[in-house]
């Protein structure tokens, strides 16, 4: 059983890591869009490319007036697609030194299969130059005039700065580009191509970009939730266990319902009854109990939702007890909270254990409620879950991925831990049955008490149990 | 004395409560660390010299806006709490259930208005921040073509739309698909979408949520702003919806009523519009600053 299950642990960590920097491979050659880029037979190359997809016309102090566009301060290479045209302009220091020939239509088509080309890389989704055959207008002097626009390719603001300013007669300049593309023009050989990585340094660049807090707080926060949905759940279900029975009902009902309720009605109830949108939670917030959307609305969230797992996994073990041995107990004058200590904790120990691993599988696993309730702030309420969908929703495909990956090791981690501890558990229960025998053979030899085991098997170890307990009490008095 | 068995108990016990201890208190530490993590702890952090500003923005700006933020973190030290990207009437709703807030961003003047009327933010310091283009997509490469808007009414295939309650860009969206009669209403909001394309719409909880529907192929065609064509991999814009098809598409921003750094809020206000950096940053991923 065990082997079985390391041996599909195994099978889904070997397919998802071959399958990650597939996806992180996909997603840096994109990121990493080439910036330069050379052609056969053209004397220069191009770098430093940048795709404004839109430029402003708001009114700034220090600014030239018109739809602008910043640009660097050595562009050699200005390219503004209008709806009919496509205005290009090339500084004369390039013109010059690249012996070009701006109504040369060889040196033109040169110039604009590569400018297409990188256009095409940097369009990241938006139109492209190359959809459309448009005619080219290239030109070196710094003011151009086409369709009605003005272009001016080297205007300065204020203190220096530059942009690229389109002007109309009526005001309006923006059809004078739909983007603008705007790069350096350089040396042929002195072109340095971006190199391709190789999958291992992307797997390495994607592993360390990752902001792995979600994580911490995924563990920090079911954590805590944990500890304290153990001891509510413990406590609550030892207390329904002693009431009567119509109150019991009432009381499981209340404990019992957020499993049943959709965490985002939980979420809703909380977010009312701490928010400000109430007036119980404005009183709070008054009395200094601000919580919405903070670190402990993650652990509260959480605690709701997953105490009624340990609530009834315990009211379930401590209900099935022999109620017979605990009125023994009684009659032995223990204290109720004894009993509870030393019966019926280690007694209902698996069942309550069992219920434990859920509950902190239900407290990673939450998000409708912390959502609601906590948001998603990140490294501070933005669990694994929620980083997920909202990696995903972002557009991180591969991040979101790669926290699926974790949350499927992880639980496959949880259960074979339930598994491990189950066989563990039984196996005790054996060799302690065979201990209690070695022992009862030793201490007591042929003597027998009132405890003798009787009926079935899972009664038999019960009893056992019991009788080793009360023998080391009766010594522990006598011993006084 | 313990015997054998609740000695386990106790120890397992022990164990857990130790382990939250520890949890809890290393967590101590960590939220510690980034300053808002608690609301009660921001009158203390007003002390430090660094400040911390919470910022809540429009989702489609979920790609230009952090960029800008580190630019400004760069120059100014002042450091950023986890910003916010949701639908703009998400954020409002948020803002009314208590969040700590020093600027807000929306996708649109009605949900600022809506901010402004739960006296949310401070109107003095609202300004239009940008302008955007509402663009149909398809995936890309895909070969669904719309030459108006009134073609997707023929697309074979679901269409992504922001869901009009919270998300500007469903509105303008629904407005668009108004002015060709596919809609019923004229606001965006008020009306019902005619019954050739309304078991077609799929609706999304905020605008990038349509994109991100495209991008996977679940939908053929969506409606958002052109900068998201930026922001995502795998769309492409497929048509540009006249601008006479909606209202204007406007992002006011403004400093929250309850900011403790409302001069801190508003100068980072100010970068955004007037940095050149910022600006380059801004047009490439779309948004041009509004006139």
């Amino acid at each position: 059983m065990l082997n079985r299950f390391c041996i599909l642990v195994a099978c889904a960590l070997t397919f998802t890591l071959c399958w990650v920097p597939g996806f992180a491979f996909a997603g840096d050659a994109e990121d990493g869009a080439q910036v330069a880029a050379t052609a056969h037979g053209l004397s220069y190359g191009i770098e430093g490319f940048e795709r404004l997809a839109k430029g402003t016309a708001r009114a700034m102090e220090g600014q030239p007036e018109g739809y602008r566009f910043p640009v660097d301060e050595d562009v050699d290479l200005v390219v503004a697609p209008a709806a009919d045209r496509v205005v290009v302009w090339i500084s004369p220091k390039a013109v010059e030194k690249y012996g070009l020939d701006p109504q040369d239509n060889e040196c033109v088509s040169g110039l604009k299969a590569l400018v297409c080309e990188l256009d095409s890389v940097n369009c990241m989704g938006g139109a492209q130059l190359g959809d459309v055959d448009l005619p080219w207008y290239v030109t070196a002097e710094t003011t151009f005039d086409a369709g009605g626009y003005t272009y001016g390719f080297d205007e300065r603001g204020a203190d220096g700065d530059r942009y690229v300013v389109i002007a109309s007669a009526s005001g309006d300049a923006k059809g004078g580009a739909r983007w603008l593309d705007s790069a350096q023009m350089v040396e042929a050989s002195s072109v340095v191509l971006q190199d391709e990585q190789g999958p291992l340094t992307s797997l390495t660049s994607f592993l360390g970009d990752i902001d792995y807090r979600p994580f911490w707080v995924s563990i920090k926060t079911s954590g805590l939730a944990l500890v304290i949905a153990f001891a509510l759940g413990l406590f609550a279900a030892w207390k329904t266990m002693g009431t009567s029975s119509r109150i019991k009902g009432l009381l499981d009902s209340v404990f019992t319902i957020p499993m049943v309720l959709p965490p985002t009605v939980c979420g809703f109830l909380l977010l009312m009854l701490f928010g400000r949108s109430t007036g119980v939670g404005r009183w709070l917030i008054a009395h200094g109990i601000s919580i919405v959307f903070t670190w402990p609305a993650a652990v509260i969230s959480a605690v709701v939702v997953s105490f009624p797992l340990v609530y009834r996994t315990a009211l379930g073990a401590f209900e099935s007890l022999d109620t017979q041995m605990l009125d023994a107990a009684r009659t032995l004058g223990w204290s109720e909270r004894r009993i509870f200590a030393k019966l019926m904790m280690p007694l209902g120990w698996p069942s309550i254990a069992a219920g434990t691993v859920l509950a902190f599988a239900r407290a990673m696993g939450e998000f409708g409620c912390t959502l609601f309730f906590a948001g998603n702030y990140a490294g501070i309420t933005q669990t694994i879950p929620i980083a997920i969908y909202f990696e995903w929703m972002g557009g991180n495909t591969s991040v979101a991925l790669f926290w699926v990956v974790v949350v499927i090791a992880f639980s496959f981690l949880v259960i074979l831990f339930i598994n491990m501890y189950t066989a563990h558990s039984q196996k005790y229960r054996e060799r302690g049955l065979s201990r209690a025998e070695r022992k009862q053979a030793k201490q007591l030899g042929g003597q027998t008490d009132s405890l003798d085991p009787v009926g079935g098997d899972a009664l038999r170890i019960d009893r056992e149990a019991l009788a080793e307990l009360m023998r080391d009490d009766t010594v522990a008095k006598g011993g006084r | 004395m313990f015997d054998m068995v609740s000695r386990r108990g106790f120890v397992s016990l022990s164990a857990a409560a130790a382990a939250g201890l520890g949890l809890a208190g290393c967590s101590g530490n960590k939220t510690s660390e980034p300053a808002g993590s608690d609301v009660g702890s921001a009158k203390s952090s007003s002390k430090k010299k660094a400040v911390e500003l919470q910022v809540f923005a429009a989702n489609s700006l979920e790609k230009a806006l952090p960029e800008v933020q580190e630019l400004y973190a760069e120059q100014t030290g002042t450091t950023f709490a986890d910003t916010q990207f949701k639908a703009s009437g998400d954020l409002v709703e948020q803002m009314r259930a208590g969040a700590a807030v020093d600027v807000l961003i929306t996708a649109s003047k009605g949900t600022m208005d809506d901010a402004e009327a739960a006296e949310l933010v401070d109107t003095d310091t609202r300004e239009d921040m940008f302008v955007n283009d509402l663009v149909i997509i398809r995936a890309e490469g895909s070969d669904t073509k719309v030459e108006a808007i009134a073609d997707v009414a023929n697309l074979d295939g679901k269409i992504a739309i922001g869901d009009a309650k919270t998300v500007p860009a469903g509105k303008y969206a629904n407005q668009a698909l108004a002015s060709v009669g596919l809609y019923t209403g004229t606001e965006g909001d008020d009306g019902e979408y005619v019954p050739e394309i309304a078991n077609k719409v799929a609706l999304a909880d905020k605008v990038g949520t349509a994109a991100a529907y495209v991008s996977a192929g679940d939908c053929v065609a969506g409606f958002v702003y052109s900068s998201d064509i930026f922001r995502y991999d795998g769309i492409e814009e497929a048509f540009v919806c006249p601008e006479d098809s909606h209202k204007p598409i406007v992002y006011p921003g403004a400093v929250a009523e309850s900011s403790e750094h409302a001069d801190e809020a508003k100068a980072f206000i100010d970068f955004c519009l007037t940095n050149k950096k910022a600006q380059k940053i801004w047009a490439k991923y779309g948004f041009e600053l509004s006139a």
